[in-house]
């Protein structure tokens, strides 16, 4: 058993940490304020590759691996949630669906300008009556000859009003349900009848933009079906693994800077004649914290190593997601209590991180979803189905 | 043109803790960084390397060299990840070897190497504040040398180097070759590219291979390699002055501030 990280994986964390102290940090609490899209740091890191850090080479992509993906979420989560959202979009669920299930054509034409961070990708699955409940969606596509036509209206897709590539999910077949009802397609922004809608007015993760799409007689060719006809809800499920890993690693990097933001103050502040740091309180917060960030952070890695070596990781996938998600706010709620009435200005980046910390328990599934997904993996094994 | 840059390694100071009281240095986190002067010199290369003044930019060639005895190539790895096109990683360069010691063998390696146009490194180290190897390599070599640079242009046979002295900037020039060493912070540097970084830690492709290793025993013999430097003990600088409070109008304030600065900047 060897927990050390690869010569290459130190080196990739240094040179992000780097970049995100010194491009993204300056930026956060403006995003924030602003509600803006940080678009001049993705060409940044676009530049150097960091788009597309897990896929090979051959694609465009920096070749790191899921492990390297993990490294560069959780330096962004330290440092600014909203880019760690809009580049987890991108790469994690928005490539990923089309590295996972795309053939080779698909690859090529879509993959690389996603890897290279040419373009911007989007993943679109939500709509309103739909959420948890993935497969009840509406959104329709009837054959045509050599296109499809979709009509339909998704909600909730983060980088989904700028995004250059999406990949959507729709009914192909309302006979057949998920398993073999639903397709998955690449769409380009530019097809006609793809509008935006309306943008969501949210609590957190101001610096991402979250809009509703609106699919009219919108016409996507038969090639840009993804993986095969009917086999779509099984290829967003897959993708969606692989999400809930890395936005457990942008959890982690948020519950770490919690910590270090908790210990700079208690170092510095006194009250009744003695720093924070000699309260026993205070110390048993950090030591919690920094105990659950350590645990998060062993688990973390454990599963991507299975990714990088081809392991079953569906359901650690989900324990990561709902721990992290979890542990994230835990520690941030530590540490806005440790801050005292400080940490509730929003001079202090606690209560930016408070606000953005939240949305980890809710996107990409549920906490309670996560709970099903392990719970129904483990009575499984033991010849039970449970059901939603 | 070919241009060799010289790198070294620091403790990175966010890691430590300096005790005057008990007259230690605490360190908290072992963790290197490239020296920043060192870095700067490194991008000032790459500069050269991407700007249109080379008649060919794809003649030219950025070589990293160690600036001191290593337990590593971790330096190297970064300037080749950064976009050097070669490394050299000298092995068996004594523990103890100072500047003295690491000019002579540079220029030996600069020598094996087939010369350079311009050799370029940082002004001053960040740990030890020694600016003795540009000079002392300049010498050895029996090129001309110019100190402190702030940004530098290299074309056709010439150098030319932006200086700061105390009223502004001054433009120097030297006959190619030319060692310049570059100031920290003089210059933003870029970052790694991605692909190469994970290629070269890798161990993997093309650039990979860029990493050489040479003996220092094939290079300079066992004579010239005692040091010039003994170390005798250690201690700190002195107490940093404490400031004075101004007083009275804004403009006297103003007046008193600008006069202090100036007296700083003649000492």
């Amino acid at each position: 058993m060897d927990f050390t990280f690869s010569p290459e994986h130190v080196a990739l964390r240094r040179m992000i940490r780097e970049f995100a102290e010194n491009e993204m940090a300056p930026l956060a609490m403006e995003l924030d304020r602003e509600k803006r899209v940080p678009f001049e740091t993705l060409k940044k890191m676009a530049k150097i590759g960091l788009l597309g850090v897990c896929f090979p080479q051959e694609y465009g992509g920096m070749g790191a691996g899921e492990t390297g993906y993990c490294i560069l979420m959780e330096e962004l989560g330290r440092v600014c949630t909203s880019t760690a959202v809009n580049v987890g979009t991108h790469i994690g669920i928005g490539a990923t669906v089309i590295y996972l299930d795309g053939n080779e054509a698909q690859r090529k034409k879509y993959l690389t300008p996603l890897a290279r961070g040419e373009k911007i990708g989007a993943f679109v699955l939500t709509e309103s009556d739909a959420g948890s409940d993935a497969a009840a969606i509406r959104t329709r596509a009837v054959r045509d000859g050599d296109h499809w036509i979709l009509n339909g209206t998704k909600t909730f897709n983060t980088n989904g009003s700028y995004a250059d590539i999406l990949t959507a999910m729709a009914v192909t077949d309302p006979t057949l349900g998920a398993r073999g009802g639903i397709t998955a397609f690449i769409i380009e922004s530019d097809m006609p009848g793809f509008t935006v809608g309306t943008h969501e007015n949210k609590m957190g993760i101001l610096g991402s933009a979250t809009a509703e799409l609106v699919f009219e007689d919108m016409r996507v060719p038969h090639e840009n079906v993804l993986g095969k006809v009917g086999e779509g809800f099984i290829s967003f499920m897959k993708t969606l693994d692989m999400g809930r890993l890395t936005l457990s690693a942008a959890a982690l990097g948020g519950a770490e800077m919690a910590l270090e933001m908790a210990v700079r103050w208690a170092k510095t502040r006194k009250q009744f004649g003695v720093e924070l740091a000699h309260k026993q309180s205070v110390q048993w917060m950090i030591a919690d914290m920094a105990t659950e960030i350590e645990a998060l952070r062993s688990l973390i890695y454990r599963v991507a190593w299975m990714v990088d070596t081809g392991q079953p990781f569906s359901q650690l996938a989900a324990m990561c997601k709902v721990y992290g998600s979890e542990i994230a706010s835990r520690a941030i709620d530590m540490a806005l209590q440790i801050h005292g009435g400080l940490g509730f200005t929003r001079d202090f980046p606690i209560e930016r991180a408070f606000r953005d910390a939240r949305i980890s328990e809710i996107f990409e599934g549920t906490s309670e979803i996560q709970r099903f997904v392990i719970a129904s993996n483990i009575f499984r094994e033991h010849g039970v189905r449970i059901r939603p | 043109m070919r241009v060799v840059v010289i790198l070294g390694r620091v403790l990175d100071p966010g890691g430590i803790t300096v005790n005057r009281r008990v007259g230690r240095i605490f360190i908290n986190r072992e963790k290197y960084i490239l020296q920043p002067a060192d870095r700067c010199a490194l991008e000032a290369a790459l500069r050269i390397k991407d700007s249109a003044d080379c008649s060919n930019p794809t003649d030219a060639e950025v070589i990293a060299l160690p600036r001191g005895p290593l337990p590593d190539d971790d330096v190297l790895r970064q300037a080749l990840a950064t976009g050097a096109d070669r490394a050299v990683y000298l092995v068996g360069s004594p523990a103890q070897a100072d500047d003295a010691v690491m000019a002579r063998v540079l220029a030996a390696t600069v020598e094996q190497l087939g010369g350079a146009d311009l050799v370029l490194t940082g002004a001053t180290t960040l740990d030890t504040g020694q600016s003795q190897l540009g000079p002392r390599l300049a010498e050895a070599l029996g090129w001309p040398q110019i100190v402190d640079a702030w940004a530098v242009r290299a074309a056709g046979e010439r150098v030319e180097v932006v200086c700061q002295n105390k009223t502004g900037y001054v433009i120097h020039d030297a006959d190619l070759p030319a060692v310049v060493t570059v100031t920290p912070g003089s210059l933003k540097p870029r970052y790694p590219d991605g692909v190469r970084l994970v290629n070269v830690y890798k161990g993997v492709g093309e650039i990979a291979a860029a990493l050489e290793q040479w003996e220092v025993a094939d290079l300079v013999d066992a004579e010239f390699l005692k040091p010039l430097l003994e170390q005798r003990g250690r201690d700190f600088p002195p107490m940093r002055e404490r400031g004075a409070r101004a007083s009275g109008t804004v403009d006297e304030m103003a007046q008193a501030a600008a006069d202090a600065l100036y007296r700083r900047v003649s000492r």
